[in-house]
């Protein structure tokens, strides 16, 4: 069953429609499979591509920020590794 | 779906109403324990008891004064009794309705010789207001004339996938009727604001969504307030929202796709019809009551993690696509669109349940809000009393 929904072909991430447990295999709507790096909660993101520090993050197909941090697939896309980019403003 | 019928209530002024209330209305907060007491006394009637009012000035007594009107000439409404400490401030907002041929009646606690005295007079007339108002029979209500407000609150990641869109939809199919949507919570908007700016029916429109939305990274910069500190909200954060912009992202879907035909201060009534932008903070209470100003006769309020509250004046649906939430608020939640996310139920489905929904309590099906009395007012601050 697909947990991970990719709202739009462009975007960095997936919402899980299911909590998922580090390890599990994530399915997405767009056909792949990851698996979870963490826990990752109900409605939350899950990365779907590698993602480098300060690149923007989509979502949407809209850029939602920045990430922090380095982000490998399968972890949890959250205020702990990506941040708004109206800090700049 | 062909359109279902609305019936109202007809107004003097041309409008119809979905709800026959008499409103009880309080000029200042000396006078609110009168509205209170007034409002428990007579079956029929909604009590409109906001803070503040007293001493207030300029622009802020204006938006006090301004808002409490639209209260009282909402289309729900069909009379109003007013209260106030001392006369002229009753007058000024019994006169505001009055002039849309509302019966009102205005009294002061101290013309009339005090608590005792004003709650007796206070419920004689609403008492006869409301037999009054059982007189009138529903008639057809064109979807033309029918005002959305649209709002959302306790946001998460369900929000922009489920409840938001769905709203949207529902928003279109009004708008594609001839009737009229108000969007509003500004804040929200930022970081989105290009995608609804793109929208605009002209550059004038479209540079108004850009200063509202600038005055409030200005106003936060020169507070010395991070405007990211309460945006997302804590709420937000553990529903799934990361950022701002992804909060805004997910929050302007709620209105749709139409063209942004005007954009409208807090609780002011829009000229145009079609999809309409109201400048007002986002905080549920300030909002509804901005909306209820602004004349709109029903509010879809879409959820996350949830919300509970509502607004006397304009029944609110709550509608959540969020699994647990719809069980855990089920008191609270009138529409659980949770099939979409555990069933797989198309968008397009979604919206049929809450156009439905919203046909059914327009014409009398109470909301969970209503059947609750989990309604309150509250008219935003722009200055300070001294």
């Amino acid at each position: 069953m697909v947990k991970g929904l990719v709202l739009h072909p462009q975007d960095d991430v997936a919402v899980v429609v299911e909590p998922v447990a580090a390890g599990e295999r994530v399915q997405l709507s767009t056909g792949g499979e990851i698996v979870a790096v963490n826990d990752i909660p109900f409605a939350h993101k899950i990365a779907i591509r590698v993602l480098t520090t300060g690149m923007p993050v989509r979502k949407y197909g809209e850029v939602i920020g920045e990430t922090t941090k380095g982000i490998a697939v399968g972890e949890h896309v959250h205020v702990h590794n990506i941040r708004s980019l109206w800090h700049r403003r | 779906m062909s359109a279902a019928q609305l019936w109202g209530y007809a107004r003097p002024d041309g409008n119809i109403g979905i709800r026959n209330h008499v409103a009880v209305i309080s000029a200042m907060d000396s006078s609110n324990p009168t509205v209170r007491r007034v409002v428990q006394a007579v079956k029929g009637t909604i009590g409109v008891a906001p803070s503040f009012g007293r001493g207030e000035m300029g622009d802020d007594l204006a938006q006090h004064v301004r808002t409490l009107v639209g209260l009282g000439t909402n289309p729900n409404v069909y009379g109003a009794v007013v209260i106030s400490l001392e006369p002229e401030s009753a007058k000024v907002i019994a006169d505001g309705i009055a002039r849309t041929g509302r019966p009102v009646v205005a009294i002061a606690l101290e013309d009339v010789g005090g608590t005792v005295k004003a709650t007796q007079l206070a419920t004689e007339a609403a008492i006869e207001m409301v037999v009054e108002a059982g007189k009138l029979g529903r008639l057809p209500l064109p979807w033309s004339q029918l005002v959305l407000g649209v709002e959302c609150g306790g946001s998460d990641g369900t929000s922009g996938l489920v409840s938001n869109p769905v709203t949207g939809m529902v928003a279109d199919t009004v708008v594609a009727r001839g009737g009229t949507v108000i969007m509003s919570e500004t804040a929200e908007v930022l970081g989105a604001e290009h995608l609804l700016a793109k929208r605009a029916r002209s550059e004038e429109v479209a540079r108004q969504i850009y200063e509202a939305v600038e005055f409030c990274v200005n106003y936060a910069r020169e507070m010395g307030i991070d405007l990211l500190g309460s945006n997302p909200s804590p709420d937000n954060i553990s529903g799934g929202l990361s950022t701002i912009e992804e909060k805004a992202l997910g929050a302007i879907k709620k209105g749709g796709s139409s063209v942004v035909n005007e954009v409208v201060g807090y609780g002011m009534r829009p000229r145009e019809r079609g999809l309409i932008v109201m400048d007002a903070p986002c905080p549920a209470v300030e909002n509804l009551t901005a909306l209820a100003a602004g004349g709109t006769h029903v509010v879809i309020f879409s959820t996350g993690k949830g919300n509970t509250v509502g607004c006397p004046v304009v029944p609110t649906i709550k509608v959540s696509g969020n699994p647990y939430t719809v069980k855990a608020l089920r008191d609270n939640i009138d529409v659980d669109l949770s099939a979409v996310i555990t069933q797989g139920m198309t968008l397009e489905e979604a919206a049929r349940i809450l156009e439905a929904e919203v046909v059914a309590v327009c014409n009398g099906k109470m909301t969970k809000a209503e059947v609750l009395g989990e309604v309150e007012v509250a008219i935003s601050r722009i200055g300070r009393t001294l």
